[in-house]
């Protein structure tokens, strides 16, 4: 009776697994996995929505490859614990590769786990420690910390001149990385950061760090952050009466960095690849109406179509090499060159990264609009 | 001396807040040997409540003193009866149970909350509008200082004061302190205990609320898992000053202010949040009910 049952298990078990591997050829399935709740829940429902967008596009197109696509979304709340295991939850979902996530913190929980899985994995995420492992499995979508710090820092020393830099961050793996190599490359320019400091994202009460800026009295402060605490950085600086120029970097640019700095928010600089509005490219602007006609409203912020580039390039890596083989398609997009992006052209390195892409210098006019003021 | 007099008001100013919570903390643990973990989540609760109340009531852009003290009256009376809600249901069927399944439903009552704000307003930042108070700027010889911190400030030191009066000399108040000493002998020299826990809840959660409000005022941007950091730090000020004493409570969470921000203005403000937690282990090192706690008989 009870090698009968034993034998009657395993069988369910095979038929259920044959079952699921027969569902798996029906469907491609893609990953998100993304802050779709937590602080930085409009940046992850808009990568969200962006992916859930393309996906249906190409499913009324009849999909890759004969085959539909399914789009499978975890919420890793822009927290590393989350994102681990989101991971598991993708990996057991079957995906074929993820898009996300938005934070390089929860990008890097997860990547070991996709790594080792064979799972593609495309993520915004500027850290430069990203790309340090040189998984295969791994492709940059945005453009890596080391490029927009030296932006930024030939912005300050060549073009501003400004005598005393004070540089801001919080604790994430991102916003330090970034904080400290900008100013190393203010450093390499001969320019002078007065001040280096860290502010805990999310108590809300900045002014004891910045009374301690002020009275250094600073050119200007420099906050590499995201945008949730840069608005009320910009607000309680300008409060405090400092009269120091604000530079964000590239999280900073979000309306709700806007509506946090309120009236303060004129005047503010901040530096980014080109944003959504202004990308020249005829896909760009299609992809925004569309967004636009679907949900209503503009995606949050470039990131997300950084990350829609991302998915187009797997996509395009399963139709041209036919197969869902992923070490194929990585191989094939470690090749990619100047594949046409939302973003511009889409060009991997060996280790994942993209190549190419400027950074411009915005300035925040009265009404909230950005003046690009030098690229 | 300007940098120290603005680290001053700044310190003083979040520190109002911190003490304006730690109360709520306080007087329940006082009286029923209670964390109330969910107390935090009640200030953030009160910030939406009071922004739904704004826009929706009076609608954004209107201003006046009637309108702003209305918001606060009627998110102060809102989120009372949910703090009596609260201890009707997660607080009074534990009451002869152990303490630990209290806190446990303590934690549960605090998730349950959270993740409530989070469905009805939605997990994005929702953003106070910003003439509520007027956005009057005071600089007196390189010391800045804003009409709604005047007002965070005053009108903490206004309720606090007028809460000492009411525990230290009216007939209510002798009976919380009674049942803070012992409640089986309160209850039979004819004090209502339930009476006296649910007046505990209703000025705790009110003063949260005033809290709540003020947090929304004057840093606009919040979000539904914000009171996890106004609790922690009010819940640390409450041990800072001895739980279960409402003046140690206040001084607690104003030193706790001022630690923060002559910290991170002098020293580091990488090691503020360290330096901070390694004060308090020294204070409770030398005194291990808190700066005022002393005996047993002394808490409210």
């Amino acid at each position: 009776m009870k090698r009968r049952l034993l034998k009657l298990a395993t069988s369910v078990v095979a038929t259920s697994a044959l079952v699921a591997s027969l569902n798996a050829a029906d469907v491609i399935k893609i990953g998100v996995q993304a802050p779709i709740t937590g602080k930085y829940a409009n940046e992850g429902q808009s990568i969200d929505n962006g992916v859930k967008l393309i996906v249906d596009q190409y499913n009324a197109k009849g999909g890759v490859l004969g085959k539909k696509i399914e789009v499978v979304s975890c919420d890793d709340e822009g927290v590393a614990q989350k994102a681990a295991i989101c991971a598991r939850k993708l990996v057991n979902a079957g995906v074929l590769a993820v898009i996300g996530s938005y934070t390089s913190g929860a990008t890097e929980a997860a990547q070991t786990t996709y790594y080792r899985n064979g799972v593609l994995q495309t993520s915004d995420g500027t850290s430069d420690s990203l790309t340090k492992h040189k998984y295969w499995t791994f492709f940059r979508n945005s453009f890596p910390n080391s490029a927009e710090a030296e932006f930024t820092a030939k912005y300050f020393v060549n073009v501003k001149h400004y005598k005393k830099i004070a540089v801001l961050s919080d604790y994430s793996s991102y916003a330090t990385g970034l904080a400290d190599a900008t100013a190393k490359a203010i450093k390499n320019l001969n320019g002078n950061v007065i001040y280096r400091g860290k502010i805990k994202s999310g108590t809300q009460n900045f002014t004891a760090v910045l009374t301690k800026i002020k009275s250094l009295n600073p050119d200007v402060i420099y906050f590499s952050g995201y945008y949730n605490d840069g608005g009320l950085l910009r607000a309680q600086q300008v409060q405090l009466g400092i009269k120091a120029d604000f530079v964000g970097g590239d999280s900073n640019d979000n309306p709700d960095f806007m509506k946090l700095a309120g009236s303060s928010a004129k005047g503010t600089y901040l530096i980014n690849v080109p944003t959504p509005d202004i990308l020249p490219y005829d896909i760009a602007k299609k992809f925004l109406k569309d967004y636009k006609a679907k949900y209503g409203m503009m995606p949050a912020s470039i990131w997300t179509l950084l990350n829609i580039d991302g998915l187009r390039a797997v996509l395009y890596g399963v139709e041209q090499t036919k197969s869902t083989d992923t070490k194929k398609i990585s191989n094939f997009l470690h090749k990619l060159k100047g594949f046409p992006g939302i973003t511009g052209p889409v060009n991997f390195r060996s280790d994942g990264e993209r190549i190419g892409g400027g950074y411009m210098a915005y300035e925040v006019q009265g009404d909230n609009s950005y003046k690009i003021v030098y690229k | 001396m300007d940098i120290f007099l603005q680290q001053l008001i700044n310190g003083l100013t979040v520190g109002s807040l911190y003490a304006l919570v730690a109360l709520g903390y306080t007087m329940v643990y006082g009286v029923m040997k209670l964390i109330n973990f969910a107390h935090g989540d009640l200030v953030a609760l009160s910030a939406f409540a009071g922004l739904t109340i704004y826009v929706e009531i009076f609608g954004e852009g209107t201003n006046s003193l009637f309108i702003v003290l209305s918001v606060f009256v009627i998110t102060a009376l809102i989120i009372a009866f949910v703090g009596v809600l609260l201890e009707r249901l997660a607080y009074r069927p534990l009451r002869t149970a152990p303490r630990l399944s209290a806190v446990v439903s303590a934690l549960g009552a605090s998730l349950v909350i959270q993740n409530s704000i989070m469905l009805i307003w939605g997990p994005n930042m929702k953003i106070f509008p910003s003439n509520l108070f007027p956005s009057t700027i005071w600089n007196l010889n390189g010391v800045v200082f804003t009409f709604t911190q005047v007002m965070i400030m005053g009108i903490s030191a206004l309720l606090m004061v007028g809460l000492y009066i009411f525990i230290n000399k009216t007939k209510m108040g002798t009976a919380i302190r009674a049942t803070a000493i012992d409640q089986d002998a309160a209850k039979l020299m004819g004090i209502n205990v339930n009476r006296v826990i649910m007046t505990i809840f209703i000025i705790g959660s009110a003063l949260g609320a005033v809290a709540g409000l003020f947090i929304g005022i004057n840093y606009r941007g919040i979000t539904f898992d914000m009171g996890w950091t106004y609790g922690l730090n009010a819940f640390v000020a409450a041990i800072m000053g001895g739980i279960g004493n409402i003046p140690g409570a206040m001084l607690g969470g104003i030193l706790l202010g001022l630690f923060n921000a002559m910290i991170s203005g002098y020293i580091s403000s990488e090691w503020a949040e360290t330096f901070t937690f390694v004060l308090l282990v020294v204070i409770l090192i030398f005194r291990p009910t808190g700066i005022l706690g002393e005996t047993i008989a002394e808490k409210v």
